[in-house]
């Protein structure tokens, strides 16, 4: 277990810095001078050559790749991800900031989600082809299939411009929250619908199951002991990938309702340009990814002893 | 494997009427989809425009039509891209022996480990926003799981008799891959295909959306989502035909997929 823990560990260190490594070169191939961009972004129109070549030699930029790459990843192994090269700020306090308005969103999201699609698989499954089943599973065919962003529009249309329950812009308030995680919420409790829908019909068809009937075993018992767990499995298998169905979500939805949060930091750090914020959010952004995936990779290997062989993560 | 369900079918016929639509849709299209007619801006579906105008007085239902051929027409671009890329290197590592295993497997890891979506934002945003950076995001974020299924696949059937004489005989490596794997893998490549195809639609709408993906004014339908949720007040049903038409693609498309999964199991069953 121990060797197994230590090699997971050792593969997330070189996925990190691998996406440290392609940001950066991604950078530094982007169209357009990264020095003119932070001294436009400084000092407005003001800019000279001087100025341009002054912030150059700053950024370590003046000496080609593997300078520039050493002079940001030097400081970067202590922790120090730099200034904004747009506001000036330390990079790693504004993002923190920003992630501190996701993780509630991501976890109301993911709550939301586990609320609807558990009672309505386990219901659907009580009378598998039964009109609520077909039901169950048409709805979370359509909820898979609507984009985020859409959802949320609609949403906003709905509750906000329309009958006007709900706010939708901004994080002022937690009722801000509502919209947004909902928009989040239906499309995890789709995709999670049909997952433990499925894991509860397959591990129905088990074919100790009649033996436990037939030796007088209560219906509960035999699903709460029997059923439950292994109907876990496949579910536990996909957290990471429902993970990266929300953050995906996320991105749009935190543009759509106007809210602060990881998704704005990032597409407001492209759009300006702004390198050292959108090194530290992709960077930052692959190391949580990284770090639960590693915790479900060990917590699945705790739940099915049989998957000591090959190492899963984010299959699909 | 024809011998489907009838939802299977019509799950068909309507894949078959969306490339249809893709391919001939532009043809059937009552007017320019950029022409702009200011007088007429934001006009209710009815007369003269069947699902109105939007804020520059362009037909709504002319730029669906053209704008199939971007949505779907990238998509099907794309998965099509991400499935000779990621066939490839997979069949590379299945056999290439252990170094190219370790080497292709370590990279795909890499690539899987982050939300590929953001991941393409990022990049077609650095890039600078236009068809080619939508097109290189996508397809650098979207050919991992068919090269997973393309080694998985080619290490199972490596024991396999035919497998093993062919090697015997001399069959060069390539040979293999190409004769006998390739046509082994196809049914569950294809089952990805439509995973993928269905995911590259909705990222070329939210990239669309967000403004990094095909650029104004050609009719692509995050794009056209975008425009709309300007006038969500006072035009709010300009805002549903773009989405709507997303929703029944992606739709059509992974129900095609679960069907044709059915299918090879029912196969292997029997």
């Amino acid at each position: 277990m121990i060797q197994i823990v230590a090699s997971l560990i050792g593969r997330a260190v070189v996925v990190v810095a691998a996406a440290a490594f392609i940001t950066f070169a991604l950078l530094w191939n982007a169209p357009g001078d990264p020095a003119l961009a932070i001294a436009l972004a400084r000092y407005d129109a003001l800019v000279d050559a001087d100025l341009v070549n002054q912030v150059r030699e700053e950024a370590g930029m003046s000496d080609g790749f593997w300078a520039a790459f050493q002079a940001w990843i030097a400081p970067l192994m202590t922790g120090d991800f730099g200034n904004s090269s747009v506001n000036g700020r330390p990079v790693l306090a504004d993002l923190l900031a920003a992630l501190s308005y996701t993780f509630p969103l991501a976890l109301f999201a993911l709550t939301i989600g586990l609320v609807i699609s558990l009672p309505l698989a386990v219901l659907a499954t009580r009378y598998p082809g039964s009109l609520l089943d077909r039901f169950t599973v048409g709805l979370a065919s359509i909820g898979v299939a609507i984009p985020a962003f859409w959802l949320g529009l609609l949403l906003i249309l709905l509750f906000a411009v329309q009958l006007s329950w709900l706010p939708a812009m901004g994080a002022r308030t937690p009722y801000h929250a509502i919209l947004p995680a909902l928009t989040l919420g239906l499309g995890v409790a789709a995709s999670l619908t049909r997952i433990i829908r499925s894991g509860i019909l397959e591990a129905r068809g088990k074919q100790f199951l009649p033996a436990f009937r037939r030796r007088g075993v209560a219906e509960t018992v035999v699903a709460r002991d029997h059923i439950a767990p292994h109907a876990a499995v496949p579910v536990v298998t996909v957290i990471g990938l429902e993970l990266a169905f929300l953050l995906e979500g996320l991105v749009a939805v935190e543009v759509i309702f106007a809210r602060p949060g990881f998704g704005s930091f990032l597409v407001e750090a492209i759009l300006a340009r702004d390198y050292p914020q959108v090194q530290a959010a992709v960077i930052i952004a692959a190391l949580i990814f990284v770090l639960i995936n590693l915790g479900i990779d060990v917590f699945y290997r705790l739940l099915d002893p049989r998957m000591d062989v090959g190492l899963g993560g984010r299959d699909a | 494997m024809w011998a489907l369900g009838g939802v299977m079918r019509s799950v068909v016929v309507l894949v078959l009427v969306l490339v249809a639509l893709a391919l001939f849709g532009p043809l059937m299209a009552p007017s320019d989809p950029t022409a702009i007619d200011i007088p007429n801006r934001l006009k209710p579906p009815g007369e003269g425009w069947l699902l109105g105008t939007d804020a520059l007085g362009r037909d709504i239902f002319s730029r669906l039509l053209h704008g199939a051929r971007w949505s779907l027409g990238l998509a099907f671009f794309v998965s099509a891209l991400g499935l000779i890329i990621g066939t490839t290197l997979g069949l590379v590592a299945a056999v290439g022996g252990r170094l190219a295993d370790w080497l292709v497997m370590r990279v795909t890891d890499t690539f899987l480990a982050f939300p590929e979506l953001v991941a393409a934002v990022v990049i077609a945003g650095l890039l600078g926003a236009s068809t080619e950076s939508l097109i290189f995001a996508l397809t650098v974020t979207g050919w991992m799981r068919y090269a997973r299924v393309a080694r998985g696949v080619g290490l199972s059937l490596r024991s396999q008799g035919y497998v093993v004489q062919a090697q015997l005989a001399g069959v060069s490596a390539f040979s293999i891959a190409r004769w006998h794997y390739l046509p082994a893998l196809m049914p569950s490549l294809m089952v990805v295909w439509t995973g993928m195809f269905a995911r590259a639609i909705l990222g070329i709408s939210t990239l669309g959306f967000l403004g990094f993906g095909v650029q104004p004014p050609l009719p692509e339908w995050g794009t056209m989502l975008l425009d709309a949720r300007v006038h969500m007040r006072s035009t709010p049903l300009q805002m549903i035909w773009p989405g709507m038409a997303v929703l029944v693609c992606v739709l059509a498309i992974n129900l095609a997929g679960d069907a044709l999964r059915d299918a090879i199991a029912d196969e292997k069953q029997t």
